[in-house]
């Protein structure tokens, strides 16, 4: 299809004629270089560099200061794969993301279905559920760290609607530590998940909503049968931000937990971070960093290649 | 295809110099020149930034006005950092050549490390030698000199000295229940009772932040034994000694018996424990003597107010000897280094200047007056103590003979804190504290895992 249709572009579109005396005519197109060297320099230079460099980090030994840093070849991955707490922080990225993404893509999905019917006051809800979204994890930090204290308004709360049995130290069990920086992230990003859905479903065609339900349909036939389907491109693009937004998971487990107690909360984010700077091993932080880009990597590229061979068995 | 292949050709040299100099930009960015500057500036003016995580900032601008009486031509601007934050921020600052002038280091793997920083500082063995004379060595602290010390280069010059080992209560508190400090095991544990028929919190310990860990489980071998603790960081006991299982168990008792507040392991020592001892809500807390500039009206006032208070009201702090726990009447251990240097940064634009600083503060008489009179620290030079009568205390009757007792104390302590604690082996220290805590080990799991971990350092 594309080597057809491309030459038929091409007639529609012929170059510009030669303007006389310009020397950038002389390979019959204008160079390019200029236009994209901005980006280049940036993309090129600053990210790329940095990968390239992070990966030579990552074969030291090294304080990040020392002149004399030591070269150990692949001694760092090997390290990594017998490092418990490096699988520790992987599967708290599995069980995190697959919680997270559940309920926030759950709840979203229903406050943007509810939304799309003329509910009252439904301009105020939207700005309720988004808010949490653009307020900084450090500012909202301490306020869950005193919510969720031993002495805090949850377990006050609790007491004071006689389920003082309930109460516990939320922060300071790893049983415990774990669901609350999922709920502190689902508050934080569902409004992000609910206005990405809001958008996509008033992309529906509505004369489809309206043939559905002259058929018959309920109002949960059409939201599973017609809805759904028709926001699965938001749900694959949320799917994918979700397993990269886990792998790169830092500031609420750091600023709330500090990634325990007893590495309960610990992810890779927290765990590059105490390793490279507090205990100082930046050759060691940095093959962590290298592994977080290509399990970041392949995240996204599982997520987009099942999403079309999905996309490919249904328009068979 | 061909074609393109051309101009690949003819633009390939004037892509692969631009990437070269936006290689060479970023690599100037981030590195720079390691060896020292060359021109060192005027040491009597100029305009020096000084960076650490401590003192505070009231503290700090004490010293800079009374050095500014003595050098009014150098601008000195001190920026305070958060302790877990000092690394991150001082470790690119050093790379760069726009970091600090002056920078905190202390012994050890704490955070500033000498170890690690020791490297960007210049030298302050001549600065010092100019100072003090050439027994200068005899004129300070050894604490303060050895620890400081690096490849045989003298990285910084100690400010002064902290000790830990004591337990800071709130007076007030207890007079207002008829409360006693305890002394015993026993004694702590109904005084904790007692505070939570109240509604007060009695100990709290930022269990999360476990460097502070370290402080209470040396307290308790200490209590058990005086010296296997420190003897464990000089890898001449092992880790699974019995001293230190039984410290272990008797932290663990201290959780489950209600000494330690409820939810110690989601807590952190600061900003959390010291906000609730400063707010009123706790009675009793860990802290060393970096604590007493908290006996002054003026200090205790800005730690009450920081701590969220809108009406800070002074009380009176005192520290206490930590509990007999074992019951075996080994009280009273102190164990520190020395606070934290000032290192002049080798690749400052004012050198000079941030040298006179450092040796300022560090060596002369009314620059260690000043830390003296602050209280955040036991002097480095040893002729001076502090000035009495120019310190406004909160409760002068039943703080001055505490206060003067502790620095006594810690002058004749030799015991070692932080200085000989690896990064490394003050995380499995952490791991011990809270595993066991928690019940996910017991205290000989917890030892014999700070052993594997202690016997896998170089």
């Amino acid at each position: 299809m594309t080597s057809t249709t491309s030459p038929k572009i091409e007639a529609r579109r012929p170059s510009p004629a030669p303007v006389p005396g310009n020397p950038r005519n002389r390979g019959g197109r204008p160079s390019g270089l200029p236009w994209i060297l901005p980006a280049f320099v940036f993309v090129v230079g600053l990210i790329y560099y940095c990968i390239v460099e992070t990966g030579y980090l990552s074969t030291l030994d090294w304080d990040g200061t020392s002149p004399t840093p030591t070269s150990v070849g692949a001694a760092n991955y090997t390290a990594i794969i017998q490092d418990p707490i490096f699988w520790r922080a992987i599967w708290h990225t599995v069980v995190f993301f697959i919680v997270t993404f559940t309920v926030q893509t759950a709840i979203g999905f229903v406050f943007a279905a509810l939304l799309h019917s003329k509910v009252r006051l439904g301009a105020v809800y939207k700005v309720l559920v988004f808010t949490p979204v653009v307020l900084a994890p450090a500012t909202m930090a301490p306020v869950f760290r005193q919510m969720f204290a031993a002495d805090g308004q949850l377990n006050w709360a609790l007491d004071h609607i006689g389920l003082g049995f309930l109460s516990q130290p939320w922060l300071a069990q790893s049983a415990t530590a774990m669901p609350v920086v999922m709920f502190i992230t689902v508050w934080q990003f569902t409004g992000l998940t609910f206005v990405l859905y809001y958008a996509a479903m008033g992309q529906i065609d509505p004369e489809t909503l309206e043939a559905a339900r002259t058929d018959g349909a309920s109002n949960l036939r059409v939201l599973m049968n017609i809805v759904w389907p028709g926001v699965r491109g938001t749900t694959v693009a949320l799917a994918m931000l979700g397993v990269i937004g886990a792998l790169k998971t830092f500031d609420v487990p750091y600023l709330v937990t500090i990634g325990g107690p007893n590495y309960s909360t610990e992810f890779l984010g927290t765990y590059i971070y105490r390793i490279s700077i507090p205990s100082a091993h930046v050759g060691y932080g940095a093959a962590l960093s290298i592994l977080l880009l290509i399990l970041a990597l392949l995240g996204a590229i599982t997520v987009a290649a099942r999403a079309n061979r999905k996309d490919g068995e249904s328009s068979v | 295809m061909l074609g393109s292949s051309r101009i690949w050709k003819r633009r390939l040299p004037g892509a692969a110099a631009v990437f070269t100099a936006a290689v060479l930009a970023l690599a100037g960015c981030a590195g720079g020149a390691t060896t020292e500057t060359t021109d060192k500036g005027s040491a009597d003016s100029g305009t020096i930034t000084w960076w650490g995580w401590t003192p505070d900032a009231a503290p700090a601008e004490a010293y800079i006005k009374a050095f500014n009486k003595a050098y009014p031509n150098i601008k000195v601007t001190y920026k305070k950092l958060t302790i877990d934050g000092y690394d991150a921020a001082i470790r690119p600052a050093l790379a760069s050549s726009v970091g600090p002038d002056v920078f905190d280091v202390a012994p050890g793997a704490a955070n500033g490390s000498v170890d690690i920083y020791g490297v960007n500082a210049i030298d302050l063995t001549p600065a010092v030698e100019k100072s003090l004379g050439a027994d200068w060595k005899s004129k300070l602290a050894p604490i303060g000199v050895s620890s400081l010390t690096k490849d045989g280069k003298l990285a910084a010059l100690s400010v002064g000295s902290n000790y830990a080992g004591s337990v800071w209560v709130n007076q007030d508190l207890f007079d207002k229940y008829g409360l006693k400090p305890p002394a015993t095991y026993d004694e702590w544990k109904s005084v904790c009772a007692a505070f939570k028929t109240h509604g007060v919190k009695c100990f709290v310990q930022g269990a999360a932040q476990t460097a502070f860990n370290e402080d209470t489980l040396q307290a308790i071998s200490n209590n058990i034994e005086p010296g296997v603790w420190a003897r464990a960081l000089d890898k001449k006991v092992p880790w699974t000694d019995p001293t230190i299982v039984q410290a272990l168990t008797i932290w663990k008792k201290l959780f489950d018996d209600k000494i330690m507040q409820d939810g110690a392991l989601g807590v952190q020592q600061y900003p959390d424990a010291n906000n609730d001892f400063m707010s009123g809500k706790a009675a009793m807390v860990m802290m060393g003597t970096w604590y007493m500039q908290y006996s002054t009206v003026e200090g205790s006032t800005a730690a009450i107010s920081g701590a969220g208070v809108a009406n800070p009201k002074p009380f009176t702090q005192l520290p206490i000897a930590f509990p007999d726990v074992a019951g075996t009447g080994n009280v009273g251990s102190l164990y520190g280094d020395a606070d934290f240097g000032l290192a002049v940064n080798k690749k400052s634009k004012s050198i000079a200047a941030a040298t006179t600083f450092a040796t300022w503060l560090g060596t002369s008489q009314a620059g260690q007056q000043a830390v003296g009179d602050i209280l955040n620290d036991i002097p480095a030079l040893t002729s001076v103590q502090p000035d009495w009568t120019s310190i406004k205390l909160v409760n002068p009757t039943a703080q001055q003979p505490a206060l003067e007792k502790l620095i006594s104390d810690a002058g004749k302590s030799a015991e070692p804190r932080l200085a000989t604690v690896s990064a490394d082996l003050q995380t499995a220290i952490g791991v011990a504290s809270t595993t066991v805590a928690a019940g996910q080990a017991t205290p000989e799991q917890a030892a014999a895992t700070l052993q594997s971990a202690a016997e896998k350092l170089k």
